[in-house]
């Protein structure tokens, strides 16, 4: 380029039908220099803190044991008011956290029949919430949260408050989830039952 | 001398373990890495290219711009993905919901939605979460058939009403995020 403008050439932009070629062919690798520069902002930004983190907890969860979690799992099958919160809040996120998408759903193995499809509508319910602050328990579909964290970050706000409330407003979710799902349940064994 | 001997083998046995798990962990989360994370950033880098770069992104923002700056506009979305015969096909590998989300991101990022509504837009884009995975999920959980049979329909109708409530649960949660812009 530097010896061009020092011989003092000058190019024309190409015109007529060779020119509008041009120009789409500028047009087309310009999508893909745009998605490399994301790509590369990505790779840069977010996903070295990721792999650091991912390694953190995946070595506590090793070092913790996630059968530890079972014998919870059995407490929460009991009937009762008060282990309503313990079945579709405590248990979900702790299945969630130690054993992550999708094994949490194995910790239905505790409960009686008619809560499972329930625990399971709560478990489920909460493998995204959790991966604003835990990114471990789900790590192949981070970008239902990533992506709407992205703009916040492009406004040049935290993200801490954003993760901390989707994690929190999460747990009340899958609660009210759980509780619902149970009753339909309840409702539709009965209806099954008086078929029978 | 012995009780020296065996306090070694233990100091050793213990940190050859913790090391070991550390190692295991980094090796487990690498794997991870490369294949379900970084694939997933190369696609989702394509598709924000394409909507940054081609007029595409201008013609997403009108259309989404009523519905994801509004509660009434994001009830509207969670009812949708709530629909019982949608909701299962929206659901694989939570591909819509990223690829909706990142879209979302993309116009909060460029000011079309407001930034407080990103608490609400998260759940109103996932009250699918899940829906086609209800008979393996419960499998897993060792259900009997029978359950399944109730359990299906039991969750699909139940995220007809928990997915609105959770956008207005997150509605109301997310007074004073980001709200001071």
């Amino acid at each position: 380029m530097k010896l061009m403008i020092g011989l003092e050439t000058t190019v024309g932009d190409p015109t007529g039908v060779w020119g509008a070629f041009a120009d789409g062919a500028e047009y087309f690798i310009s999508i893909f220099q745009e998605g490399g520069a994301v790509l590369l902002s990505l790779m840069g930004g977010i996903l070295p803190t990721l792999i650091v983190l991912l390694t953190a907890v995946n070595a506590l969860v090793r070092l913790i044991g996630p059968e530890k979690i079972e014998n919870l799992g059995v407490k929460a099958s009991q009937p009762g008011l008060q282990w309503y919160p313990v079945r579709y809040m405590v248990l979900p996120f702790l299945a969630v956290f130690f054993l992550t998408n999708p094994m949490a759903y194995t910790m239905g193995r505790f409960l009686p029949e008619k809560y499972k499809p329930a625990f399971y509508d709560s478990a489920v319910s909460y493998v995204h919430p959790i991966t604003g602050i835990f990114p471990h328990a789900n790590p192949g579909e981070l970008f239902v949260y990533l992506g709407i964290a992205a703009g916040i970050q492009t406004l040049g706000f935290g993200l801490g408050d954003l993760a901390l409330r989707y994690l929190l407003v999460g747990l009340v979710v899958i609660f009210i989830r759980g509780i619902v799902t149970e009753l339909i349940t309840a409702r539709m064994m009965a209806r099954r039952g008086a078929a029978a | 001398m012995n009780g020296i001997n065996a306090l070694l083998v233990k100091v050793g046995r213990s940190v050859g373990g913790v090391v070991g798990t550390l190692y295991q962990a980094g090796r487990e989360t690498v794997d991870t890495t490369i294949r379900n994370i970084i694939p997933f950033m190369a696609f989702i880098s394509f598709i924000i290219g394409l909507v940054l770069t081609t007029g595409i992104g201008d013609w997403i923002a009108n259309g989404i711009k009523g519905l994801a700056s509004s509660l009434v506009g994001l009830l509207i979305v969670s009812v949708v993905c709530a629909i019982p015969i949608l909701s299962p096909l929206l659901g694989p590998g939570a591909v819509i919901a990223q690829i909706v989300g990142t879209l979302l991101g993309v116009e909060i990022g460029r000011g079309n939605i407001p930034a407080q509504y990103s608490l609400p837009a998260l759940f109103a884009i996932n009250p699918q979460v899940g829906c086609d995975f209800i008979p393996v999920g419960l499998a897993l959980g060792e259900a009997e058939p029978e359950t399944v049979e109730v359990g299906v329909p039991a969750v699909l109708f139940s995220r007809l009403i928990t997915g609105p409530l959770s956008v207005v649960i997150a509605y109301f949660a997310s007074f004073g995020l980001y709200s001071s812009n």
